[in-house]
């Protein structure tokens, strides 16, 4: 079940234009964001950054954070770097919880973005995402949920589906186990 | 819109080859992909369960409303209630002006564009910026959505050049990826200087009380986090009553919309989020704006389950012919004429109840399984009550159909009268048809581009009296509802029907009593007429005992299956009558397959038909009937190879009195698209279970391609038994 759940989810991402790479570590997947770009990026704070020192796992390869207010990283950064509460197979999404501020900017403005995913945390489908989607909603605090199947998209010149409209151009989904299987953390 | 403005822009969207260009390549390749976004799901389930759900929510809206509202303002949401739009743009421009603010950047948004908001934020001093690509290229260009998820789709990447680079002031390239690039860095200044985030929701999930967004370009989720204000609209009818239905309604949404699983980012935002080092002020404006009324109304309340996925547009064919710009207001095609009525007022809805074809095709690919073509029958109804339908259509159905007698005796004296236009084909399948109508003035719309059908010298109801049916022990009776198409135009077609049906051990009955099954005068929103005439059948086939009672015409079959008892249902005693006989009702190569299962006795007698055919599906025999196989099968079993054309179930344009009177020139374009698919198979007949289909399409052939003939399956059948 967990091999077909993770491969599907694979097929499905990469269907809708993600990149997705099964990585031993942070510190492969540190490697890999580096290779991507120069930086500088965004990468808020969370319980899971915090527990894995992702942080100093991406200054070890030399690529720039951004310090300071995400709001003051221009208008176009370079990446946006975030682990994922869970993810859902049958379309290729991963649902984050982005309530603070600087998870919602370094997901939305950066011209890349790379999502960190446990596969163990991956639903079939849109109806197994049910429980967790209605548990992240109990009692009354301010909730802000993303799922995001692959970059921003358009096709309103001529319906020529074309990247990059308003969000990241490209989405990077690094697959790695032993994370978290707890789906209320990111 | 008046009725000659109507007819002026058809006639400008008919000259504009290029867009009906656009919404047929569009649609063609809609069909293809959404059938692979659908693989392994149940469609009708799926939408059947939605349609439930939405039902549930109308029922307990009121309760539900009050629970979203208290949810959602626990969590830090202030919640206004606007009875209009007016009063949603009055209370958006007031929270500015508190808030001292200049500008607003803006997602997509439909009730926005039924508020014209942008309008009435400039009239306010605010500037209101349009987001998403395409809303922004039409605020460029001054123009309005043409369709609901591709609001830019009549618009060409020369066009948008052109606008972006007096945006620029300086030449853009005509090329896409440039272009969007363009609009990615040219709007990115606009969310950090916007004051105010305005964005939609596609749901208002009550035990929440939170919202959901369903995008694409990601310019939603910047608007709802970078201005400090978050405004939300939503019209009432979004609301769902929990996570499980919204999710329910995202599994439906992309798929139907634009064949994605899922779009890019679907977006869940429940009360005031943090916001750069303090919370956002988020303000939700429910607009009612006609939906109350809306719910309140049996007979189109329905039409209020609608998730704006724009389905029912992609496969209009009137849509396709005129765009959205002509078949629309704010809202487009199916629903846009219904909600048109509601939200701007029945006058102005008017002619779009009236341009609708009749075709079904629309309320076949609903995601929530709104009948639209039967609300649109509705409101044409009211359309007629207050409007009227024309001088020639009161003659002829008030004044003439209800009278069996009268009708029948002048359409004796047509028949004769007709001489002198008549003309004996001399083409393979060749009936009699008009070629040129003396009278110039109409020849452009009705004769110009087809044949019209004459009126045969003898109907069916003559003819059968002389019939000889040689059948010993039948295996059973069956009643025959002739129908006026298979009555008086073509009734060698019913001729035939008799003769393959005794070959196969089947005795017919034809109660004279019977007259015309009432639809094209419900269609054109004559009701009493519908009712009378339906009394008039009902009684003649109560008088006869028979299982089951066949019809040549799909449209016949749901007029008596399921028209009688609906419009008898005021007289009890009429009604019940109609039920019976309603249930008795089938087409003739339903009952042939279903009943008599004549494909494996067809099989059996090794016909040797080896001619190929191929067939077009009437609408009102695949989306009204669900009868599509059966055809097929008769005539492969009888020897003929069918080799089917492209769409062979889009319209053939014909829809009755659509075509002769009230909107020919649109009926001619989708006739044409019909005769192009028919021709590309390379087959030289093209068999339909519907004689309004082959008045349509053996005209349109009759004039542009005489070596096809088009011909009812029953002949067919009845040619490969040599009777």
């Amino acid at each position: 079940m967990f091999e077909e759940l993770k491969s599907l989810y694979m097929e499905k991402a990469t269907l809708v234009g993600c990149e997705v790479v099964a990585l031993q570590d942070l510190k492969e997947a540190a490697k890999y964001i580096k290779e991507k770009t120069e930086g500088p990026l965004l990468v808020p704070d969370s319980t899971l950054c915090t527990r894995f020192g992702l942080k100093s796992l991406l200054q070890d390869t030399g690529v720039t954070l951004h310090e300071g207010s995400f709001r003051e990283a221009g208008h176009l950064p370079a990446g946006g770097v975030t682990f994922s509460n869970f993810a859902i197979g049958e379309s290729g999404t991963i649902v984050l919880d982005s309530t603070p501020e600087e998870v919602r900017l370094a997901t939305t403005i950066p011209e890349k973005y790379f999502v960190i995913v446990d596969p163990v945390t991956i639903v079939a489908d849109g109806l197994g995402a049910v429980e967790a989607m209605t548990a992240l909603h109990s009692g009354h605090e301010p909730r802000y949920v993303a799922y995001i199947s692959g970059p921003s998209r358009t096709a309103d010149i001529e319906r020529v589906l074309t990247i990059g409209a308003h969000g990241p151009r490209e989405v990077h989904v690094l697959l790695i186990e032993g994370i978290s299987s707890d789906f209320m953390e990111n | 819109m008046n009725d000659m403005s109507f007819k002026e822009n058809v006639e400008k969207a008919l000259a504009n080859t290029r867009l009906s260009e656009t919404l047929h390549t569009f649609g063609d390749g809609y069909l293809v992909a959404r059938e692979k976004a659908f693989a392994g799901l149940d469609f009708q389930a799926m939408r059947e369960e939605l349609g439930a759900i939405k039902d549930d929510v109308r029922v307990n809206r009121k309760a539900l409303l009050a629970e979203f509202i208290k949810n959602a303002e626990a969590a830090g949401s202030t919640v206004f209630i606007a009875k209009d739009t007016k009063e949603a743009n009055d209370y958006v421009a007031s929270l500015a002006r508190k808030k001292g603010a200049k500008t607003i950047a803006k997602s997509k948004s439909m009730v926005s564009e039924e508020a014209h908001f942008n309008r009435a934020m400039a009239a306010a001093g605010i500037e209101s910026v349009e987001t998403d690509l395409g809303e922004w290229i039409l605020q460029l260009a001054g123009q309005r959505p043409s369709h609901l998820v591709m609001p830019a789709i009549h618009l060409v990447k020369e066009e948008v050049s052109a606008l972006f680079s007096k945006d620029a002031g300086k030449t853009l390239a005509p090329e896409i990826k440039p272009l969007v690039e363009y609009s990615r860095k040219r709007l990115r200044d606009e969310y950090f200087r916007a004051d105010i985030g305005l964005t939609g929701a596609n749901f208002l999930v009550a035990n929440t009380g939170g919202i959901g967004l369903v995008t694409n370009e990601g310019n939603a989720r910047l608007c709802s986090t970078l201005p400090k204000v978050h405004v939300v609209f939503a019209g009432i009818h979004k609301l769902v009553r929990n996570m499980e239905d919204a999710i329910k309604i995202t599994r439906l949404l992309p798929r139907n919309a634009t064949a994605q699983l899922l779009t890019s980012y679907i977006t869940w935002i429940r009360g005031a989020v943090p916001c750069d080092g303090g919370t956002k002020e988020q303000h939700i404006v429910l607009i009612d704006g006609g939906r109350s009324t809306l719910y309140e109304s049996e007979a189109c309340r329905d039409a209020l389950r609608c998730i704006q996925c724009g389905a029912c547009a992609n496969v209009c064919p009137v849509y396709q012919t005129v765009g959205g710009h002509v078949f629309g207001s704010v809202y487009i095609s199916a629903i846009g004429v219904i909600l048109t009525a509601f939200y701007e007022g029945l006058e102005k809805a008017e002619p779009l109840v009236r341009a609708c074809i009749g075709c079904r095709s629309c309320s076949a690919v609903c995601p929530v399984n709104i009948d639209l073509e039967e609300i649109i029958l509705k409101l044409r109804h009211e359309v007629t009550e207050k409007y009227g339908m024309g001088t020639v259509k009161n003659v002829a159905f008030r004044a003439v159909m209800k009278n069996r007698n009268l009708f029948h005796t002048m359409i004796k004296a047509a028949s004769r009268l007709q001489g002198p236009v008549t003309q004996k084909g001399s083409s393979p399948s060749e009936r009699r048809v008009i070629r040129h109508l003396p009278m110039h003035f109409m020849e452009k719309d009705i004769t110009g581009w087809r044949d019209l059908p004459a009126i045969a010298p003898r109907s069916f109801r003559d003819l059968f009296k002389t019939l000889e049916q040689k059948v010993k022990n039948p295996i059973c009776t069956v009643g025959f509802f002739v129908g006026c198409g298979g009555d008086f135009v073509y009734p060698e077609v019913g001729v035939k029907m008799v003769k393959v049906l005794n070959r196969l051990g089947v005795k017919v009955v034809f109660p004279q009593g019977q007259n015309c099954c009432g639809i094209p005068a419900l269609y054109s929103g004559d009701t009493e007429t519908g009712k009378d005439l339906a009394r008039q059948s009902v009684k003649a086939f109560c008088d006869v005992d028979v299982d089951y009672i066949l019809s040549i015409c799909p449209t016949c079959t749901m007029g008596v299956r399921r028209d009688f008892a609906e419009r008898l249902k005021d007289e009890p005693e009429w009604a019940e009558k109609a039920k019976v006989i309603g249930a008795k009702v089938l087409d003739a190569s339903a009952f042939l397959e279903n009943v008599l299962h004549a494909s494996e006795k067809l099989k059996a007698m090794n016909l040797q038909g080896s001619e190929a055919v191929t067939y077009h599906d009437s609408c009102h025999l695949k989306r009204g009937s669900g009868v599509f196989a059966e055809p097929r099968a008769l005539l492969e079993s009888a020897g003929y190879t069918v080799k089917e054309m492209a769409n062979s179930d889009r319209c053939c344009g014909f829809g009755g009195t659509y075509s002769f009177l009230t909107h020919p020139q649109i009926s001619k374009q989708i006739t044409a698209d019909k005769v192009e698919n028919i021709r590309n198979t390379a087959v030289k007949t093209v068999a339909v279970d519907c004689p309004g289909c082959m008045m349509m399409i053996g005209g349109a052939l009759g004039k542009q391609d005489e070596t096809i003939r088009c011909v009812h399956t029953m002949e067919l059948l009845a040619d490969s038994f040599g009777v």
